[in-house]
């Protein structure tokens, strides 16, 4: 063990673990709930329990987790992190004693800690991360990364030959909970005059879902973490909004995009899940042809199920349709101005990023575009991605767009692996040099 | 039972007449679409839908009753030298609260900083280069090609316009 703690504070999930391994201890909601059976906030379950190798053994975890699991039904959720800052530090102290604790188990006075930070954080905020690290924590020392910075790390890592590590330049897209940041990295440092925003995150998505779903089918308002689910499970990126939406409006079976979602009932399940998950996932068969030829053999299959399945609808009402919603929702990350936000769509956003960078790197920052962050998972996002991408960049660069193997725990891997560097201790900022110096010098110390 | 079905039609229809003057006159100023439509960017971000406010006083005071113990023992000792009126608790409930990172944002004043200097504010990507907006029909989510004469949002049939005045005209959170 090398006494590093890598944590990657994200506004959604924290994934916190030892430096030097392949794989976070573990991945845990970032934010304290309140059940409706419970008076007090409580501790989320982590998402990833320490788990064992075999996929059996992990199974039979999984489901001894699930049957002690909180029952998140309209639970109230309180988050420490606002649009992507730390903002709330006592509730922040609070998750994190409880991470150190119980699932780490680390004595932190002996560790160092690598800890990641959004670009341009306030110097209120980043004032209040010292104090929660040194004062409160009390860590041996601190390194305050830059994520984009991390996924680069890794990514040239993971392939010594490619033009990442060759160039040593990438720019990284990370979409995640809070919002979207595209970043130019250059010998391993963030060009942070290229940096650019968009305000949309899977936090927002999520809300924007529970709206639609709200007004049209089921009041899932307080449902938060239901409508996740639903969103992870059921949203995807569309190729061709104009075609899908004409798709979307046939009426029953011949409507590929239509399935439907079971709310939990709280006695048989407390999960939704998806009814018929092969009929949620065939447009990716059906509408690659031009036509919907494959449909017709699809309806004879299904039929008499669904003719049973219309009967328990009137029954019991535990379980709304999503059409057109299922695309609409992560279109927003192409264009927010739909949702009336004044903000460009990511593909404009990468080229503004790019542009205000050297001309002589635009050829590889456009060759080695990194896809990291939780709502980069949806289905065909990267497609979609460089399809909007292509014709706003001269036709003489090539793009090429890589998506990572876990986008969620890619900025965690990398931080792993700067932390088993033998030059990691030499780049911190110590207990000592805060008390002496105090946060702001201390910070000059991480150039930027 | 008729009376029943037809009462509160009736209640509801008497009700929107009676508000309507003054919400059209409100409204059809485009400044306060503009308001109502950031009011609902805002909701976006929201952890908790609309019972926000109510959790948040309902756990302070239980925090409070959780560490009660040494927290009262100061209040007693300060009890003596000043007197607390509600203005000074509702100040200190301020304080402690956690502000919101509008309010910090704002604090950190990043105007004042040269424009050279890249920051938070500076890092938005900015608006689009075409102005072109699609329209999504509020009620189903199609392609919408109407506006609601009375409040400005979207729908794309006459249908669509029926469900919109029934639920949603003029009240703008969904």
């Amino acid at each position: 063990m090398t006494g590093v703690v890598v944590l990657d504070n994200g506004g959604g999930l924290i994934k916190a673990g030892h430096g030097g391994d392949l794989d976070p201890t573990t991945v845990l909601p970032n934010c304290l709930l309140r059940p409706l059976s419970s008076k007090k906030f409580l501790h989320p379950d982590p998402l990833v329990s320490p788990s064992a190798p075999s996929s059996a053994a992990a199974a039979a975890a999984a489901a001894a987790a699930a049957a002690a699991a909180l029952d998140l039904t309209s639970a109230a959720v309180r988050r420490p992190i606002d649009r992507g800052y730390l903002i709330n530090a006592d509730l922040q102290r609070d998750i994190w004693a409880h991470l150190f604790a119980n699932h780490l188990r680390v004595s932190t006075p002996s560790c160092s800690l690598l800890l990641t930070e959004p670009p341009f954080a306030l110097p209120s905020v980043q004032r209040a991360t010292d104090e929660l690290v040194f004062e409160d924590f009390g860590f041996k020392s601190l390194y305050v990364a830059d994520s984009a910075s991390l996924v680069h790390l890794y990514e040239a890592s993971t392939s010594p030959q490619g033009l990442v590590s060759k160039a040593q330049c990438s720019l990284v897209v990370d979409c995640g909970f809070s919002f979207t940041h595209t970043v130019p990295v250059f010998q391993n440092f963030t060009l942070n005059y290229g940096v650019k925003r968009i305000d949309l995150g899977g936090k927002a998505l999520t809300n924007y879902l529970k709206e639609l779903v709200s007004y049209r089918s089921i009041n899932v308002m307080d449902e938060s973490f239901l409508m996740d689910d639903v969103k992870e499970k059921l949203c995807f990126v569309s190729l061709d909004v104009d075609r899908d939406l004409q798709l979307a409006r046939k009426p029953g079976q011949d409507n590929v995009f239509r399935c439907t979602y079971v709310l939990p009932d709280g006695i048989t399940h407390t999960k939704g899940f998806v009814k018929d998950p092969e009929a949620a996932w065939r447009y990716l068969n059906s509408t690659d042809e031009s036509h919907l030829t494959s449909g017709g053999t699809i309806i004879d299959v299904e039929k008499p199920e669904s003719a049973e399945d219309r009967k328990r609808i009137d029954l019991t009402k535990n379980e709304f349709d999503l059409t057109n919603e299922r695309f609409l929702v992560p279109e927003m990350i192409f264009r927010p101005a739909d949702l009336g936000m004044n903000q460009a769509g990511l593909a404009e956003c990468i080229v503004r990023a790019i542009n205000s960078c050297h001309p002589h790197l635009h050829p590889v920052l456009y060759e080695s575009i990194i896809l990291t962050g939780g709502s980069t998972l949806f289905p065909r996002f990267a497609e979609r991605l460089e399809r909007e991408l292509r014709p706003l960049v001269p036709d003489y660069y090539q793009v090429k767009i890589t998506t990572q193997q876990d986008p969620i725990l890619g900025v965690w891997r990398g931080g792993s692996l700067l932390a088993s560097s033998p030059d990691f201790e030499a780049m911190c900022v110590t207990k000592a040099d805060y008390e002496e110096l105090g946060s702001a010098r201390c910070r000059r110390r991480f150039l930027r | 039972m008729e009376d029943e079905s037809s009462n509160p039609l009736r209640r509801m229809s008497s009700r929107t007449r009676k508000v309507a003057p003054k919400m059209v006159a409100a409204l059809a100023s485009s400044d306060n679409r503009t308001q109502a439509m950031l009011a609902r960017l805002e909701a976006l971000e929201n952890d908790n839908a609309g019972t926000e406010v109510g959790d948040l006083n309902d756990d302070d005071e239980a925090s409070l009753d959780d560490d009660d113990d040494d927290g009262y023992m100061h209040k007693k000792q300060s009890k003596s030298t000043r007197r607390k009126t509600r203005q000074a608790k509702a100040l200190e409930n301020a304080r402690k609260a956690p502000r919101t990172f509008f309010e910090l944002l704002h604090e950190a004043n990043l105007e004042s900083l040269p424009p050279h200097i890249p920051s938070y504010l500076r890092a938005a990507v900015g608006p689009p280069s075409s102005t072109s907006r699609r329209h999504f029909c509020t009620v189903c989510g199609f392609t919408a090609t109407y506006t609601c004469v009375r409040c400005g949002m979207r729908f794309c049939s006459r249908r669509c316009q029926n469900i919109h005045n029934d639920t949603r005209c003029l009240k703008f959170v969904a």
